[in-house]
């Protein structure tokens, strides 16, 4: 009897493990390439928002994917990548976007720096993934923070490469510094952290 | 009413009485979040905004309707003692569906909803209606407890919803409604702190009223 009962259990718990299975593996399957469309477009909407492209209103997945083919060209400088931003053919690049990443506080924060062809003057900033705290850190991906970075720059007064993002007592009037958040001093260090490496790499290159 | 009889003639017209008591339970007399004080957690965390209150409760209804159905067409088969985890295995894979699907087609609602609707596995209504209800009822008649309960919470939902957005955003929807001329939005009614007051008040005014008509009918 007890041997019955555990074959009972035994086939039950497979039966239903594949049939579960079965279901979970069609779902994926079906989903999986409107899933990585929707990935790749919301990387590409942020380079794009970087670089201030002109987008249409509303514009669907597969057409930011489009309008990065034809204007965005990836070029290799010193061992950074970069993504040049030509809106026409033959004229030079009108922007160039730079990514980074970094430990967040709570898991890696990933972004795009976009700069003006002088390689000096910050054009826009994105943050494509960050999982900080919601209302706090998580401000780094609000409006009003990335607006602080446009026409910084990302080198001193005095010439010298840097980025900083300041906590308290000014400073963020400096040319290489914007203001950080309140209340987010982890985050705005490590933001920092990532923004002056970089700005020191693009220097060197 | 004998509970047996009742049962054994299944749910025969989707309208019997028992289906219209059952949909009541759900939805308001033993709702799950004002009643049971189930599935707090999401409720807090998602009700910032309407259309996630919204799509959120539409997930719940989806799962814990198919949950019920399958944990009932089951329960005759399931071993007693792997049952609790053949309900979180059908559960798991509903929602698990659901979140494919949003991630597929409404990409943008996914990402405001995060963890949230995979978390949805661990809701204590859609195991706690699977455990208490489906398996001990016939599969019509768990499907309506199901969507009974998922719309008791989901309208719960959405009522902390309006609340939270109407005044954190002065907005529904989307849709601007107090002018930014003369209502400064209180930000503390998007953040986690306007959920708990939100939800508290409202279980406190129901209970209240609910409470004084019951207070009577005791002995």
């Amino acid at each position: 009897m007890l041997v019955k009962n555990t074959m009972h259990t035994l086939v039950f718990a497979a039966v239903l493990g594949v049939v579960c299975s079965v279901l979970l593996v069609t779902a994926s399957l079906f989903t999986d390439p409107y899933r990585r469309a929707n990935q790749q477009a919301d990387q590409v909407r942020n380079y794009l928002a970087a670089l201030e492209v002109p987008l249409p209103e509303a514009a669907g997945s597969a057409e930011l994917i489009d309008v990065f083919n034809r204007t965005i060209r990836r070029v290799e400088k010193g061992g950074l990548e970069c993504f040049e931003y030509r809106p026409t053919a033959d004229g030079g690049p009108q922007a160039v976007a730079v990514a980074f990443s970094g430990p967040g506080v709570w898991g890696p924060i990933e972004g795009v720096m976009a700069l003006e062809p002088d390689m000096l003057t910050i054009r826009g900033v994105r943050f494509f993934r960050q999982e900080e705290t919601p209302g706090l850190g998580g401000e780094i991906a609000s409006a009003a923070f990335l607006n602080r970075f446009k026409g910084k720059q990302i080198v001193g007064q005095d010439g010298t490469p840097g980025f900083r993002v300041r906590k308290s007592g000014g400073g963020a009037d400096e040319p290489n510094a914007v203001d950080g958040i309140t209340g987010a001093t982890m985050t705005s260090d490590r933001v920092q952290d990532m923004l002056d490496t970089l700005a020191k790499r693009i220097r060197k290159e | 009413m004998s509970k047996t009889s009742e049962a054994s003639t299944g749910c025969g017209g989707l309208c019997g009485g028992k289906c219209r008591s059952t949909l009541a339970d759900g939805v308001s007399k033993n709702n799950p979040i004002i009643h049971q004080v189930l599935g707090v957690c999401s409720a807090l965390a998602v009700t910032g905004k309407l259309e996630n209150a919204l799509v959120m409760g539409a997930a719940l209804i989806f799962v814990s309707a198919l949950s019920n159905l399958f944990v009932s067409l089951l329960r005759t088969l399931m071993p007693r003692r792997i049952r609790m985890i053949v309900e979180v295995a059908i559960i798991a894979t509903f929602v698990i569906v659901f979140d494919q699907f949003l991630k597929a087609f409404y990409w943008d609602m996914s990402k405001q909803l995060g963890p949230y609707v995979g978390l949805i596995i661990t809701n204590c209504i859609v195991m706690g209606r699977a455990e208490a209800f489906a398996l001990q009822n016939p599969p019509l008649l768990s499907i309506v407890d199901g969507v009974a309960n998922g719309l008791g919470y989901a309208l719960i939902l959405a009522l902390i919803a309006v609340v939270r957005e109407l005044l954190g955003s002065g907005s529904l929807l989307g849709f601007q409604l107090l002018s930014a001329s003369w209502y400064e939005p209180n930000i503390l009614m998007v953040l986690a702190p306007g959920a708990f007051f939100t939800a508290g008040i409202l279980i406190w005014i129901i209970n209240a009223l609910r409470g004084s008509a019951k207070e009577e009918k005791r002995p």
